[in-house]
């Protein structure tokens, strides 16, 4: 038995027992369910809370079919609301256990600082993907029953497409968690930097390349379109490389014992 | 298992915590590492322990180097705090599996070491709910699971009540007889009851490295402890002058007197109370100081 299963059961035993196994799941499927069913009713709700008095909503603005609400469901409710909630369950990653002292004692075993951080990755994001995967798939079902229907190929493409953006929010998160010891400050930094990712995304062809929320942006536009955009190998090796990166300097600074407070 | 510690140095961004330390521990020993807080005890534990990296130096265990060999030493942090929501059992299974040990092994020595350690009655409730004094005996079975030939100990007793320190002082002297122990303490008793062999430390430097006998012998002062029914201060003027005493203390009712040559001149100096009426209560010949009194005065003074 390798140090890397245990790590990795261990973090499932422990999601178990502090209930996000439970949480983090019913909080996507809520965030998934929101945007079909609020722009479904949106107009009624208008209707009944504003008055008619002076107020139009243009036709238009409704005909939105079940693809368009989907790309909403990632662009409009997991990129803001989702990021925030899983940086917020992901911040105390390694953080905790710099601070109680378990990352010196485990490191006092024969663990290799490599299966250490494989496993808070893989058991988390396997986690966190799950629970996005069954928010969308909320989401799928609502925007089908209230609009249309869409090809499932595709939506299975844009999911793919968005957990590696997830991927990335992850080892992101875990690398913040890493190098700084305060709960708020990882939690600041990593929402700010990773909204502001999102908020830079579509300026620019050459920026979204680089950008790993470009992602986000392909799996919206597999969604709406259909088709993917022409660099979206391009942007998915270089989100892959920027993964690594950030891996590489968990570990870097894991091993190089720089998380201890001089 | 021999353990050399070769010029350790260890500096934080402005101060020094351990300045060019050396040291050799062989099979079987149980060494006390003393020293006033913040003398880098702990520092120097941890770089032992591979925990931290030292500046300068290298820590070596049987010729390699310390973090090749893992599975050979047992840690115990000055603070053990496990993960709260895992059970006393739960928590040997996984570090136990860490170590390397399998499964099959564990479930036959887990129970066997929480008895030994006095938890047995407790291995299915959670950590969280432990004091103190189980916490350190959880952290003692955790770092004897695995049979390490070598196991450091950062204060641990320091933190506990006197029935904790108790219980883990005795659980100590137990293990003692089977592995290599290095322990560090503030508390000089401890360090007495349990080790013979002493490493005192002050500012990041060993400044003494010795055994209890030699201790108490290299600092016994040929003294004379008196005390006296009434303490007439012109008596006390006199015995100053006279040629084989050298320096007289007095405190209260007693006296300390310190003289040439114990053995021939206390005869002489009882002699001359008794020819001055002096009432003698008690007349004592020995050691001046206790353990405590030579570390105090080595750490204050070198």
């Amino acid at each position: 038995m390798t140090s890397f299963y245990i790590l990795t059961k261990k973090e499932y035993v422990q999601m178990f027992r502090e209930f996000k196994m439970i949480w983090l799941p019913l909080v996507f499927m809520f965030l998934g369910a929101t945007q079909p069913v609020v722009t479904y009713y949106l107009p009624s709700i208008l209707a009944a809370l504003g008055g008619n008095q002076g107020i139009t909503i243009d036709p238009a603005m409704l005909q939105q079919d079940g693809a368009q609400v989907m790309a909403a469901t990632l662009g409009s409710q997991f990129d803001q609301l989702g990021i925030m909630v899983i940086v917020i369950a992901m911040m105390g990653i390694i953080q905790s256990d710099k601070a109680n002292g378990m990352l010196d004692f485990i490191l006092t075993r024969p663990v290799t600082v490599r299966s250490y951080i494989g496993g808070k990755l893989v058991s988390n994001f396997l986690l966190v993907a799950f629970s996005v995967t069954i928010g969308y798939f909320v989401s799928y079902v609502y925007a089908n029953f209230l609009f249309s229907n869409m090809p499932f190929f595709d939506m299975m493409l844009a999911i793919i497409f968005y957990l590696l953006w997830v991927l990335f929010i992850i080892s992101f998160t875990a690398m913040i968690s890493t190098i700084f010891n305060g709960q708020g400050v990882i939690a600041l930094i990593s929402i700010v930097s990773l909204l502001v990712l999102k908020m830079i995304s579509g300026l620019h062809p050459i920026i979204d390349l680089l950008n790993p929320a470009g992602m986000s942006q392909q799996a919206m536009l597999v969604l709406i379109t259909s088709s993917v955009d022409s660099h979206l190998y391009g942007n998915m090796l270089i989100t892959i490389i920027w993964i690594t990166l950030m891996v590489m300097i968990s570990h870097y600074w894991i091993s190089g014992k720089k998380y201890h407070k001089d | 298992m021999k353990l050399e510690i070769k010029n350790i140095t260890k500096k934080f961004k402005t101060k020094t915590a351990v300045n060019n330390f050396s040291m050799i521990v062989e099979t079987g020993q149980c060494v006390g590492l003393i020293g006033p807080n913040g003398a880098g005890k702990s520092t120097l534990i941890k770089i032992i322990s591979d925990i931290i990296y030292a500046d300068k130096g290298e820590v070596l265990l049987d010729g390699k180097k310390i973090s090749n060999m893992k599975r050979e030493i047992g840690y115990l942090p000055q603070y053990p705090d496990f993960f709260h929501w895992m059970t006393a059992k739960e928590t040997l299974f996984f570090m136990g599996q860490l170590s390397g040990i399998s499964k099959a092994k564990l479930l036959d020595e887990v129970p066997a070491i929480l008895t030994k350690v006095g938890l047995f009655n407790e291995q299915n409730e959670k950590v969280q709910s432990f004091s103190g004094g189980m916490k350190q005996r959880l952290g003692i079975a955790q770092t004897l699971l695995h049979k390490p030939s070598f196991i450091v100990m950062d204060e641990p007793v320091s933190a506990l009540d006197p029935i904790g320190r108790r219980e883990v002082l005795n659980l100590i002297q137990e293990i003692k007889q089977e592995t290599t122990i290095l322990l560090s303490t503030h508390i000089l008793g401890d360090a007495e009851e349990i080790c013979e062999r002493f490493v005192i430390m002050k500012q990041g430097m060993k400044i003494e490295d010795t055994t209890i006998n030699k201790l108490l012998t290299s600092h016994n002062e040929s003294v004379v402890h008196l005390e006296i029914a009434s303490l007439k201060g012109h008596w006390v003027q006199l015995i100053e002058k006279l040629p084989y005493v050298k320096n007289v203390e007095v405190i209260g009712k007693k006296a300390k007197v310190t003289l040439d040559n114990v053995q021939k001149n206390k005869d002489l100096l009882i002699r001359h109370a008794i020819e001055n009426n002096i009432d003698i209560v008690k007349f004592e010949v020995g050691s001046s100081d206790t353990l405590e009194e030579i570390f105090l005065k080595m750490v204050v003074s070198v």
